[in-house]
């Protein structure tokens, strides 16, 4: 049984068709990889397997269900952990607070929740100093990492990454990749998009996005 | 409630912002406070005094309508000359339908909220060469000028002496009869006393007196004396009185009365004593009448004594005084006649500067909060827009809008309640002096204008006797002092004024303030696409 499944997805800007017809299916315990060129949908497929974007036509199955008439904030806040290619942190607050922000948002009632997310942040390799800074402050790559450690935060079912490791050196980027791995290992299903080849050959499954032609 | 965590994180993530909203609010705390204050002074002056109150009524004839049904004069162009008043006219109105009879005071009595009902009949009578009226002048004019006749008996409590004598020659003392001792108000409230021998024996029908200490004084009297009093209609009309005490009144010195010539309102030459007796008296007088011409109109009128009769009715309070007006008219009192209370006449005036203040505190407090409110939306707006990222970011993460729209109204909640508990203790402490300040200013207003009207009516110089000219086709300006004749004492202080009261009423404005403002959030939160934010990062 499939977890997600897109069933004749298409979607399109006004008449500018970004994605046609797609059928992609994602099991539990799988890692996928999305690759394609810069223009060619990613990002806009990941919205609207997260339930940000409606389809054009089509429908995205959760469990069988269709999430258009499941509760999306539901959806979003609990199941999905989404690792957003602009990060989308609140910049205002510290790496620390915005893990545990989305481990309140996804109604975590984890006593230890603090120390959870700070393991987190370490485990992504963000010292005390870091994770207790405004995310403002913080380079790119480490940004990134916060927005993994969020995502990872309340143990969804799914990981949604958008180019995850984009902005990290090779040796971050397969610590990274080690903790997607054992998620997946354990049970989880993850999706990430990438360019990387490296990337592409941890995966079990892949699927090419066709850009498609202007009209 | 993590999204109170969130606000106040928020809150304090974005000082600059806050302490711009929050000083707006202190300001719209602070002046609301006061004018709340002002307000709830106003309405905690009224309210004790009046739960304080005893009330006490009259029932009177409304000599405006009276006067307003007779064939009006015609407005003369000369301004000096008033246009001519059908005096006759109007006394044989006022004598004929005025006066409730006594029967018709105690049929109103009965009504249930009366606590007491007393009475008092006057009558006007002269003495005899023995005993002289009390009087500023050397000589007694009796060619007293025309306008001046009768017209000052309006002093009387009922305030309806005022025309019963207009027929007749000018007399010398005022004989007023209490039905008990309850109805000798200026007794039981202090301002008289007898102060040698004793008062008559309550109710009796003995020819029984207490004179003035002046009178005594000036006539030689000693208590146990007789006077004889005389039927200013008749000179062979006469009744020996017993004086069996004398008494002062502390209102003679100050009354302006005695300087224009009425002697019989001189409160030194008034002789008070027993309803029951003044009434035998009159009805003895009614038994030897006889009827005459006068030498002036050619009018004929009878030679009996007239009394004029008034009654007072005394309730718990205002409640009573309220219901009584509304049982009286369904007890069949017509629309002529008017139930009023000097009490709560002279505590309105009283309150006048403290109401025009509320009234003022009100409008200036509905202007402050429109103010206030539309610069909290402008700045919510402002502020929403700015926050349009943050608000995509937590809807994108699975925040609902309904949860972004209720933490995005605790922080402007927060801010608006600390701004207000500051307000509401600053504007505690001023609006005291405020308040008081603003009621000096109306006080000295008010006094200024009493002073105008005084001198509008001619009564700038209080040594003056001639009645004014300015006053229009009114002949006897006696009455106008029922009015104004003295100056109201007005509340001026207030000490305490932000109570409970206030204080809920400021959070109410809390509430208020935070709904309006945080309206503006909730459209634009409820407005905006995670998706779109994001997509669209400027
Ligand atoms: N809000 C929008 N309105 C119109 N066109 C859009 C909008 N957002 C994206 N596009 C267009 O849709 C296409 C797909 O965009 P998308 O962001 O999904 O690409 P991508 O595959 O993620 O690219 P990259 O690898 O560079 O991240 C692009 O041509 C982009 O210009
Ligand atoms: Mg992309």
């Amino acid at each position: 049984m499939s977890l997600l499944s897109l069933k004749n997805i298409s979607f399109s800007y006004g008449k500018k068709i970004i994605l046609n017809d797609i059928t992609y299916d994602f099991e539990a315990g799988k890692m996928y990889c999305i690759t394609g060129k810069s223009g060619a949908g990613k990002t806009t497929l990941l919205s609207i397997l997260s339930g940000l974007a409606a389809p054009g036509s089509g429908s995205i199955f959760y469990k069988d269900e269709d999430i258009a008439k499941i509760d999306k904030y539901k959806f979003r806040s609990k199941y999905m952990g989404v690792i957003f290619q602009s990060f989308n942190l609140i910049t205002k607050f510290t790496a620390l607070e915005n893990v545990m922000l989305s481990m309140d948002i996804a109604g975590v009632k984890d006593k230890q929740r603090a120390k959870k997310a700070a393991e987190l942040l370490a485990e992504v390799g963000l010292d005390s100093d870091e994770a207790n800074r405004r995310v403002l402050m913080l380079s790119g790559g480490q940004q990134q990492r916060v927005a993994i450690a969020r995502a990872l935060s309340y143990n969804p079912d799914i990981i949604l990454a958008d180019e995850p490791t984009g902005n990290l050196d090779t040796e971050t980027q397969a610590e990274i990749m080690e903790i997607f791995r054992r998620l997946a290992d354990n049970g989880k299903c993850v999706i990430l998009v990438s360019h990387s080849p490296q990337v592409a050959k941890m995966c079990d499954e892949c699927y090419q996005l066709q850009a498609q032609k202007k009209g | 409630m993590y999204i109170f965590k969130n606000a106040l994180r928020c809150i304090s993530r974005s000082k600059g912002r806050n302490i711009l909203i929050g000083i707006i609010v202190l300001v719209i705390a602070v002046s609301a406070c006061i004018g709340l204050s002002i307000r709830q002074a106003a309405e905690n002056a009224r309210k004790e005094t009046l739960d304080g109150m005893s009330v006490t009524a009259t029932i009177s004839f409304d000599r405006q309508s009276a006067m307003s049904n007779m064939t009006p004069p015609t407005q003369g162009g000369d301004m000096s000359s008033p246009p001519e008043f059908d005096r006759s006219q109007f006394a044989e109105m006022m004598g004929s339908s005025s006066a409730l009879t006594l029967e018709e005071y105690e049929t109103y009595a009965k009504a249930q909220t009366v606590k007491d009902f007393y009475y008092s009949l006057s009558v006007s009578l002269d003495g005899d060469d023995n005993l002289l009226p009390v009087s500023s002048e050397d000589t007694q004019t009796e060619d007293d000028t025309e306008n001046n006749k009768g017209g000052f008996g309006g002093m009387m409590p009922g305030g309806m002496g005022g025309f019963d004598r207009v027929m007749g020659a000018q007399s010398d003392f005022t004989v007023v009869g209490y039905s008990s001792e309850t109805a000798m108000t200026d007794f039981i409230n202090g301002t008289a006393s007898v102060t040698t021998g004793e008062v008559f024996a309550e109710g009796t029908k003995d020819y029984e007196c207490i004179i003035s200490e002046e009178l005594a004084t000036y006539n030689n009297l000693s208590v146990g004396d007789s006077i004889t009093v005389i039927n200013p209609n008749s000179e062979t009309e006469s009744y020996i009185l017993t004086v069996t005490g004398f008494y002062t009144d502390t209102t003679a010195n100050e009354n302006s009365f005695s300087m224009m010539g009425m002697t019989s309102n001189d409160p030194a030459n008034k002789i008070y004593m027993s309803y029951n007796a003044l009434q035998a008296m009159v009805e003895a007088s009614e038994g030897v009448s006889e009827t005459k011409t006068d030498e002036d109109t050619g009018r004929e009128f009878e030679t009996a004594l007239t009394g004029t009769l008034s009654a007072t009715y005394s309730f718990a309070d205002v409640e009573g005084f309220e219901q009584f007006e509304s049982d009286v008219r369904e007890m069949g009192l017509d629309e002529s006649y008017t139930v009023s209370s000097t009490d709560i006449t002279a505590f309105e005036n009283s309150l006048t500067p403290l109401t025009t203040l509320s009234k003022t505190a009100g409008y200036f407090l509905i202007v402050i909060l429109i103010i206030g409110a539309v610069i909290l939306v402008v700045l919510n707006i402002f502020s929403v827009r700015e926050r349009k990222y943050e608000i995509g970011v937590l809807t994108a993460m699975g925040m609902k809008k309904t949860k972004v729209a209720m933490q995005f109204m605790a922080e402007i909640f927060m801010v608006t309640l600390v701004s207000v508990i500051i307000g509401a203790a600053v504007g505690a402490v001023a609006s005291v002096p405020v308040a008081n300040t603003l009621l000096e200013n109306q006080t000295t207003a008010k006094e200024q204008q009493f002073q105008n009207m005084e001198q509008g009516f001619g009564r700038g110089d209080k040594g003056e006797t001639g009645m004014p000219g300015n006053m229009g086709g009114m002949p006897q300006g006696g009455f106008m002092k029922d009015f104004i004749g003295n100056p109201t004492e007005y509340i001026t202080e207030i000490n305490s004024a932000t109570d409970v009261t206030v204080l809920l009423q400021m959070l109410g404005i809390a509430v208020l303030l935070t709904l309006i403002a945080g309206m503006a959030s909730m459209l634009f939160i409820m407005r905006y696409e995670p998706l779109r934010i994001l997509s669209n990062r400027d």
